[in-house]
């Protein structure tokens, strides 16, 4: 794989060459502790150096709201809307975050593929960034590292005294072609980059202790702080459940179908028309929101749909811990169906 | 300029673009058959088969009301039109049992799994149908009445809160008259002209005599009716595998995408409506 040196006051100039190829989106900072991605408009506000945004790239492909057709009242007629595709270019996303895209492909293009997502899709290149692992973030316990190039068309590692630009696909070389003066960067050995949050066994064993987590008691625990704000739905890069609602124009002469966000901690996201609520209790819905990450698409992918992003945790308003609640059912598969712990060796099967 | 460059993504099928995009379909005929449930005639265009299975549903549009999911009541031997039997419960249906024939909505599907009729081809059918839950059920017994050589036996259990709420009382009527159908009728509450059978459906269990390894049930019903009607299947002794049930879940999608209608790994709307009940018990959240 090709690489360079890119030095920190080279980077103003590669996000200037960037935005003559296309529509460039980056971190920036929003208020006093939180990061957005945003359009580049000035590159002295990108910031590369941050530790999660408080919603992932998702928000790209999958808008919060988006128009899926509109009609006419007056006439009965409707229309097709379809969603633009420009080049555009996400610089500075972190490893846990391109592999949440990837696995909302996946959402999408399995069974009923999806044009709206995927065409949003279509035209996107990706330019990673190394981070500094926080208290929050988890992404090696399930499986994705800080340096994980999957996805990425090109990949900026940090480290003491600059960037090593790493050229990971055809794509991201055409991206960098005009952009001159790079020097071949020497090879280095890997950063060390600790997670002090983990998840207390191997990812490949979770799916035996979820097949024992259904009557935890934990699911319970947790309800009781629980508030059902849905926050956690809000911010999880790989959520992807909607609700779709008609609103008619005030001329009550036409109208747009919309989708929007839904999240499944909500209190009516399960109930029906006749006022059945299959998931009534917060611990029920906790439950099938953390088996939608670990287990039920994990079964078939072989993958944890939960990315370590730690936003879950990072934004609740309840202090609720995802990973304290995973190792509470590791804790639990220990006492009851190993009935000893499981010996460091043992965790990766 | 940079469009070439190519990225993992490939150019999506136009197919996809109709997705969530319903067809303009026509109200033909509509008879109120209760103070709540109003039964429609819809013609796609050009009069084409819906291609439904019995058990199957369709999102309705009524545009500036959204969508619903809506069982199938017609059979798919009624050719060129198609029915659907409508509670008013909520806006979109309140709104729904305002339309005359004539009028326009809009529709997609139809989505799901129906009865399997290939594994019911040549075997006893017992149909228990509580409520509205008869309404998917009719598409199925008029399969089987317009094909009555293909199966055997043809056992219907209906059961209702009133004799008011007795849905498609011509047709009971001539279930009833039918010689070759064994049709029996309940209600929870009685009323002073009705001579039927009082009490819950499941106490028209016990009394049958069926063919064990024969029969497949077809039940449909509200979520409380399933757990008694399982019991008294189970203490009949007929086999879990011989039992299909069709669950009610809230659908925005029908593709398999909002995750509203999730049941632990299974999407009702793809995998579902309708169930063999060894998948449900595999199911924890199905029935509670």
């Amino acid at each position: 794989m090709e690489k360079f040196n890119l030095s920190t006051s080279r980077l103003n100039a590669l996000i200037k060459h960037l935005m003559t190829r296309g529509i460039v989106y980056a971190p920036h900072k929003n208020g006093e502790v939180s990061f957005s991605f945003d359009e580049v408009r000035d590159p002295g506000k990108v910031i590369l150096n941050y530790n999660r945004t408080l919603q992932s790239i998702k928000k790209y492909f999958l808008p919060p709201r988006e128009q899926l057709l509109s009609f006419s009242l007056k006439s009965g007629s409707l229309s097709k809307v379809e969603p633009e595709n420009p080049l555009r270019i996400f610089l500075g996303v972190h490893s846990y975050d391109m592999q949440a895209v990837l696995r909302l492909d996946y959402n999408f293009s399995q069974g009923n593929p999806e044009l709206n997502y995927l065409k949003r899709r279509q035209n996107s290149l990706f330019i990673g960034v190394s981070f500094e692992p926080d208290t929050y973030h988890f992404s090696r316990s399930v499986g994705i590292m800080v340096e994980e190039f999957d996805g990425f068309d090109l990949f900026l590692d940090k480290h003491s005294s600059g960037y090593t630009l790493y050229v990971v696909t055809q794509a991201g070389e055409e991206l960098l072609s005009g952009f001159d003066h790079l020097e071949e960067a020497p090879d280095r050995p890997a950063t060390h980059r600790e997670f002090r949050n983990k998840i207390k066994y191997n990812f490949n064993r979770l799916s035996e202790v979820f097949d024992h987590a259904w009557d935890s008691s934990v699911w319970e625990e947790i309800a009781q702080r629980c508030v059902g704000c849905g926050t956690c739905n809000l911010v999880c890069p790989t959520c992807y459940c909607f609700d779709v609602e008609d609103d008619v124009n005030l001329s009550l002469a036409d109208g747009s179908r919309y989708r929007s966000w839904d999240g499944c901690m909500l209190n009516s996201f399960a109930k029906v028309a006749g006022g059945e609520n299959f998931r009534a209790d917060l611990s029920d819905r906790q439950r099938h929101r953390v088996y939608r990450k670990f287990k039920y698409i994990t079964d078939v992918t072989g993958e944890p749909w939960c990315v370590g992003c730690g936003r879950c945790t990072a934004y609740c308003t309840a202090g609720i811990s995802i990973v304290e609640t995973v190792n509470r059912l590791c804790e639990e598969y220990e006492q009851t169906v190993l009935r000893k712990p499981l010996a460091k060796q043992d965790w990766v099967l | 300029m940079s469009n070439h460059i190519r990225t993992g993504i490939e150019e999506p099928d136009r197919k996809m673009l109709e997705l969530y995009y319903p067809e303009i379909a026509e109200i033909t005929r509509t008879k109120q058959i209760t103070e709540l449930e109003k039964w429609f005639e819809i013609a796609l265009p050009g009069n084409r088969d819906l291609n439904h299975q019995p058990g199957q549903f369709v999102q309705v549009s009524l545009f500036g009301f959204g969508e619903a999911p809506i069982s199938v009541t017609s059979s798919p031997t009624k050719r060129g039109v198609f029915e659907l039997c409508v509670r008013k419960v909520g806006t979109l249906t309140t709104a729904m049992h305002k339309l005359k024939p004539g009028d326009r909505i809009g529709i997609r599907g139809p989505f799901g799994h129906g009865f399997d009729l290939q594994k019911m081809e040549g075997k006893d059918i017992l149909i228990i149908g509580g409520g509205i839950g008869i309404v998917p059920l009719r598409s199925l017994i008029n399969t089987v009445i317009d094909r009555r050589s293909d199966f055997g036996r043809f056992i219907i259990l209906y059961g209702a809160k009133t004799p008011g709420e007795l849905l498609f009382k011509d047709e009971l009527k001539s279930w009833r008259e039918d010689p070759t159908i064994e049709y029996h009728v309940t209600v929870d509450q009685g009323t002073p002209d009705w001579d039927g059978n009082v009490g819950v459906i499941t106490t028209l269990i016990p009394r049958l005599d069926l063919n064990l390894g024969n029969t497949i049930a077809a039940v449909v019903g509200p979520p409380i009716m399933y757990k008694f009607v399982l019991m008294a299947l189970k203490s009949k002794r007929l086999p879990d595998e011989n039992i299909y049930l069709s669950l009610e879940r809230r659908m925005k999608c029908g593709v398999g995408k909002c995750g509203h209608c999730q049941i632990n790994h299974s999407y009702v709307c793809q995998d579902g409506p309708v169930y063999h009940y060894p998948v449900i018990k595999q199911l924890p959240e199905a029935i509670q």
